[in-house]
């Protein structure tokens, strides 16, 4: 399998707070990645370095053969266009109506014409249940097809990896569902994904490799069974033990 | 970092005192006198009045336009002819007259201005064309309570700022309580409304109050008056001595001629037919004029204003020093000083090196200079106030900063802005009215001359302040409007 992304003692500080240790992983094309951890362990800042939304203090992060921190700011904005991003609060463009958001980066990015645009929209809504919604604005929108739509922008730009940030954590419990339904859609369809959850149940279902993190840096890496039915480190089994018994 | 902080800071004031080096030499030491030369050359001779002193100065309607006429103007028109060159009116604040002598925007102020030593450090001065007795000017009511500026002990007396009466009054009327304001007509008004017992003016000018108003009379105030201080002449800048003498020349003429006595008796019927209708409808197009300039003093400001505040908005959100610091120095500094400063400023300081920088342009562009700054602060808020998500969900698509900015923030900046905008809008009506000192024709500015053609001193200020409020009310409903449909669209 090819090597999509590849992180080598990657740190990140703010101020005197060391918020990531030393990090090293590999990402696979076609894996799915999933981390978890406590809160405070250092997961969503190590998305967030991925496509460099957060600058790192140190380290190597290799996307398809290139070390991202090396790259001029010109470069990075081809670099993102490759990386899909969903994140917590969704973050739709407000002033914009559905099909405004899934169209305006493929048009002003990839200079695509209006048609094209709007017909891979129309497809990417159909795959994610909202076609009939394409005319309505975001604030119109519950939280679960918020997400939804966010995950369709991101798809629109044809990415080679998504980056999922804790993307049901900010729904009503009775719209996780659907989300996940949608995550786990797009695993089986092979896209390589990262993705950052307490959803402990997807982890264990859809993900290839489960990661652990805890305190900056990752504690245990292994499949959903070797993490959850066989932990190795303390702390991996003192999180579980936590998080299950709830 | 903090040192970094406060050298920059020092840097940007000694930017400043160097702009004020530069714009500080004054007129002194200019070498040859070729004042003559000059104004024959342009082929134009500049008076720089203050229309609001029948009969010396006023404005009145001739054949349907409005017109400075008086004394004061036939003598600068027979000067004029003399030179054979046109003759050009500027209208201004008393005030201003004599700084705009200096910064060479107007060759003579005709303005009953009397050669006092202090004024004679600063500008030339003709010889004497007309002289004038000093006379107080009080309600008729009153009139058997005084007998001349002794009889004023204790009480409220008005004079012109910056006139000869001013000094007077202060010299030989100490027991007076002195009231100073720019303008005749407001003295008038005080009058009239008991605000102040007597006005010190020059007899010519009581006699025309008195002879339109039957409300007034005057007395003689009986001043010790000096050599100098009596009557009035041409002043000039430092060093037209050429200028000078061939306006002396004419002046001669029309003493032997006794030229003035006739100037008086004509400017005599001009009030004459001021008065005859004094209704507010008579003067409708002065308001309009005004109104019309208002509204486009303000219109262009505005335009101007957005486009520059958004440049130093996103100046000071900028991480880069060259683009920051400029625009926190321009929007501290002009947040910082009086709009009526900076309007001076512009007109008389900027029109050192740009001489004949002409006053609407001046007023236009200290007034937008002056919005961009607040304007900026109202953009730079509502671009803070996009939440930061929206950026990092277009980033992250791989748009750039530049259509980030364009296609996401700047809309949304928009709608949290538009009511601040708005304000400004509405206040900028209100507040361009500074720009009538500098003698641009706007609404305070025809009020003015309404006050002074009519000798009406309140029902004018009432058509302003309805014509002010039409404009500001009609402005926000439009704009409320416009608010309500972007909310929804």
């Amino acid at each position: 399998m090819a090597e999509m992304l590849k992180v080598e003692n990657l740190k990140k500080a703010f101020g005197k707070n060391e918020v990531l240790t030393g990090i090293d992983g590999v990402v696979n094309s076609g894996q799915v990645i999933v981390v978890i951890g406590p809160s405070g362990g250092g997961k969503s800042t190590f998305l967030r370095c991925l496509n460099l939304l957060e600058n790192p203090t140190s380290g190597k992060i290799a996307f398809e053969g290139q070390d991202l921190t090396q790259l001029p700011e010109k470069k990075l904005d081809d670099i993102r266009e490759k990386m899909g991003m969903v994140f917590q609060s969704f973050n739709l463009f407000s002033n914009m109506n559905v099909m405004d958001n899934l169209t305006l980066a493929p048009k002003r990015v990839k200079g695509e014409d209006e048609a094209q645009a709007q017909k891979k929209a129309l497809e990417l809504l159909e795959r994610v249940g909202l076609a009939e919604k394409k005319d309505a604005f975001p604030e119109s929108l519950s939280g679960g097809q918020q997400q939804r739509v966010a995950i369709a922008r991101a798809l629109a730009m044809d990415p080679d990896v998504m980056l999922f940030d804790e993307p049901t954590s900010a729904l009503d419990p009775e719209m996780v569902g659907e989300v996940l339904k949608v995550m786990q859609d797009l695993a089986h369809s092979g896209m390589t994904m990262v993705v950052v959850t307490h959803e402990m149940g997807f982890a264990r279902q859809v993900a290839d490799e489960v990661w652990f993190m805890d305190g900056g840096d990752i504690a245990e890496k292994g499949t959903p069974e070797q993490i959850f039915e066989h932990p190795q480190n303390e702390r991996t089994k003192d999180f579980l033990s936590r998080i299950l018994a709830q | 970092m903090k040192l970094k902080k406060i050298s920059l800071w020092l840097t940007a004031l000694v930017c400043l005192l160097g702009i004020f080096a530069v714009l500080a030499p004054s007129g002194q030491v200019q070498a040859a006198d070729n004042s003559l030369q000059r104004v024959k050359d342009k082929g134009t001779l500049v008076m720089g009045t203050s229309p609001d002193y029948p009969p010396y100065e006023f404005i009145t309607k001739v054949n349907g336009k409005n017109q400075v006429v008086g004394m004061d103007v036939d003598v600068a028109h027979k000067i004029a002819k003399d030179l054979g060159v046109k003759l050009v009116i500027k209208q201004m604040d008393f005030d201003s007259l004599l700084v705009a002598l200096e910064t060479h925007k107007v060759d003579m102020v005709l303005s009953a201005m009397t050669p006092t030593e202090e004024r004679k450090q600063s500008v030339d001065f003709s010889q004497v064309y007309y002289d004038a007795g000093q006379a107080i000017i009080v309600r008729k009511q009153d009139l058997h309570l005084y007998k001349d500026k002794n009889s004023f002990a204790g009480k409220q007396v008005g004079v012109q700022t910056g006139s000869l009466q001013q000094d007077l009054a202060k010299k030989q009327m100490k027991q007076s309580h002195l009231k100073a304001l720019t303008k005749v007509t407001d003295l008038i008004l005080s009058l009239e409304t008991n605000k102040i017992d007597g006005i010190v003016a020059e007899d010519a000018v009581a006699q025309a109050y008195v002879a339109n108003d039957s409300r007034l009379a005057k007395i003689d105030a009986k001043f010790d008056l000096g050599g100098d201080e009596n009557g009035t002449a041409i002043a000039f800048a430092k060093n037209s001595g050429t200028l000078v003498t061939a306006v002396n020349h004419s002046i001669d003429q029309i003493k032997q001629q006794k030229l003035t006595k006739q100037y008086i008796n004509d400017a005599g019927k001009y009030m004459a037919t001021n008065t005859e209708n004094k209704s507010m409808f008579n003067y409708w197009s002065y308001f309009a004029k005004g109104v019309g300039y208002t509204l486009l003093i303000t219109a262009i400001s505005v335009v101007i204003g957005i486009i520059l505040g958004t440049v130093f908005a996103l100046g000071r959100l900028s991480r880069k020093a060259i683009l920051h610091y400029p625009a926190v120095w321009y929007i501290e500094f002009v947040r910082g000083t009086p709009l009526m400063i900076q309007v001076m400023f512009v007109y008389f300081g900027v029109g050192l090196l740009w001489n004949n920088i002409p006053a609407f342009f001046a007023g236009v562009v200290a007034v937008a200079l002056n919005s961009a700054a607040y304007v900026a602060e109202y953009i730079r808020g509502g671009i803070d106030s996009v939440p930061v998500g929206q950026v990092e969900a277009a980033r992250s698509l791989g748009m750039s900063q530049r259509d980030t900015m364009q296609t996401i923030v700047l809309p949304q900046a928009i709608k949290i802005i538009w009511p601040s905008l708005g304000n400004e809008f509405i206040s900028l009506i209100k507040e361009s009215s500074i720009v009538s000192i500098i003698g641009v024709t706007d609404l305070i500015y025809q009020l003015r001359a309404v006050q002074a053609a009519t000798y009406r001193g309140v029902a004018p200020i009432a058509v302003a302040m309805v014509l002010y409020f039409i404009m500001t009310f009609t402005l926000s409903r439009i704009l409320n409007h416009a608010e309500r449909k972007m909310q929804h669209g």
